[in-house]
């Protein structure tokens, strides 16, 4: 399964299936098919598990959708469509989220939470795979995990560049993942609409959210 | 097909006569029956459930996984050199002419882009002995692999120089390095090939038909 042609084959897909269909149907043909097409995509995507993904995603330095007339893909457009082709467990997606150094073993998203109201420092190596890690979420999970999942990472606050169509901008982590949580449109992929969480929260399937900021913004309320 | 085996003994005037071993024959003979028979068998099976029988050719039992490209292709080292070539050099894809070469599969690319489709294609997979499969990786893997990245980094901003002085010093250094590696390259292509100009020689083979 090194190169793409089962992923894309239209007539007879037999892998994975996310939410029911081809996990290359949530990037449109258009875009497809310019990252197929890249160079980026043939000559750096090729063969590559989701061990090897992290070396190239560790490359990156800015994340995007498509850019310039041509609409040529940014890598990190590229290594998320890698993603979907490969389909990783959960497991390893919450690895690239919450990597640490440690020697202790680390079991995802409940350490990360701790750290966060620790050391907002130690939170990953490698934001821009923390950054596509996020991406993939968004695209392949279930609402009620994207928003557990993606919640703690809106206290990481560390510059990340964004490529435009006509240029980088600045931006930042949390700026980013609240697009994935709001926005309709993000990195040239349409966003598969959602549940908005309060609506979540009303099944009852979600709490109701306890921002970090919650406190502060109690005691300006009383002021 | 020259297994010759003389007999010893025997007349001398049929000593200039070709022999063969028939033992060693009649075993080759035995094994192709068995697998005609074998592939007829798996016809007539294909045609009683309605498809069409293709011949698969077996993947050899040594052949490696595919792994990702370790580094970036090199694809400007031929920039701004000039090389003798023969006359058909700048046609037809078989066979080193100008352009990109495939050494496993003995062909030419006028573009970079089709040199990098060739090397992911089937053909060239096969000629490398690489099956087309990669290994999926486990979690404990990606930990491995993201902690060695880790470290990696922590090495390279540790050994990086800053200050205009000590990079002007790196760069002074590596391009000695570089110049002496060519050096030693140059003269052992000097060495090998007589005549002292190392000029490329394409291997036409004896001209004769077998």
């Amino acid at each position: 399964k090194a190169d793409a042609k089962a992923l894309l084959d239209d007539r007879g897909y037999s892998g994975a299936l996310i939410r029911g269909q081809n996990p290359a149907l949530l990037f449109e043909k258009a875009v497809r098919d310019r990252v197929t097409e890249s160079y980026y995509w043939k000559e750096q995507c090729f063969g590559l598990n989701a061990a090897t993904l992290c070396d190239r995603a560790a490359e990156l330095t800015f994340i995007g959708g498509t850019y310039g007339d041509m609409g040529k893909p940014t890598p990190f457009l590229c290594l998320a469509f890698k993603l979907l082709q490969l389909v990783p467990e959960k497991e390893v997606i919450l690895e690239y989220l919450n990597f640490e150094d440690d020697d202790e073993m680390d079991d995802g998203e409940e350490e990360n939470v701790l750290r966060n109201d620790i050391d907002q420092t130690r939170r990953g190596e490698f934001k821009y795979l923390r950054a596509l890690a996020a991406f993939y979420i968004r695209l392949a999970w279930e609402p009620v995990e994207i928003y557990r999942t993606l919640e703690p990472l809106l206290g990481d606050f560390r510059k990340i560049k964004r490529r435009t169509r006509q240029g980088f901008t600045l931006s930042y982590m949390d700026q980013f993942i609240d697009d994935l949580l709001t926005k309709d449109r993000v990195c040239a992929t349409a966003l598969w609409k959602m549940q908005s969480r309060t609506l979540l929260e009303d099944l009852d399937l979600l709490e109701p959210r306890e921002s970090p900021l919650g406190d502060e913004l109690d005691e300006i309320d009383r002021d | 097909m020259s297994d010759k085996k003389k007999e010893t003994a025997g007349s001398g005037d049929t000593d200039f006569r070709k022999t063969w071993d028939k033992a060693e024959y009649t075993a080759r003979a035995a094994a192709h029956e068995s697998k005609e028979k074998e592939e007829s068998k798996l016809r007539y099976e294909a045609k009683l459930a309605g498809k069409k029988y293709h011949r698969r050719a077996s993947t050899p039992p040594d052949a490696k996984d595919t792994q990702a490209r370790s580094q970036r292709l090199d694809v400007g080292d031929l920039v701004g050199k000039t090389t003798l070539v023969p006359v058909g050099a700048a046609t037809g894809k078989r066979g080193r002419g100008a352009g990109f070469y495939c050494e496993a599969c003995d062909l030419t690319f006028k573009d970079n882009v089709q040199l990098i489709e060739h090397y992911n294609s089937k053909q060239h997979l096969v000629a490398t002995g690489e099956t087309g499969e990669v290994k999926r990786a486990s979690v404990q893997e990606v930990r491995e692999r993201l902690r060695w990245l880790k470290r990696k980094k922590l090495e390279e901003s540790r050994d990086e120089v800053v200050g205009l002085e000590g990079r002007l010093e790196l760069a002074r250094e590596r391009e000695v390095r570089e110049r002496e590696e060519k050096r030693a390259r140059r003269n052992e292509k000097r060495r090998k090939t007589p005549g002292g100009v190392g000029v490329k020689v394409e291997d036409l083979g004896d001209g004769v038909i077998r």
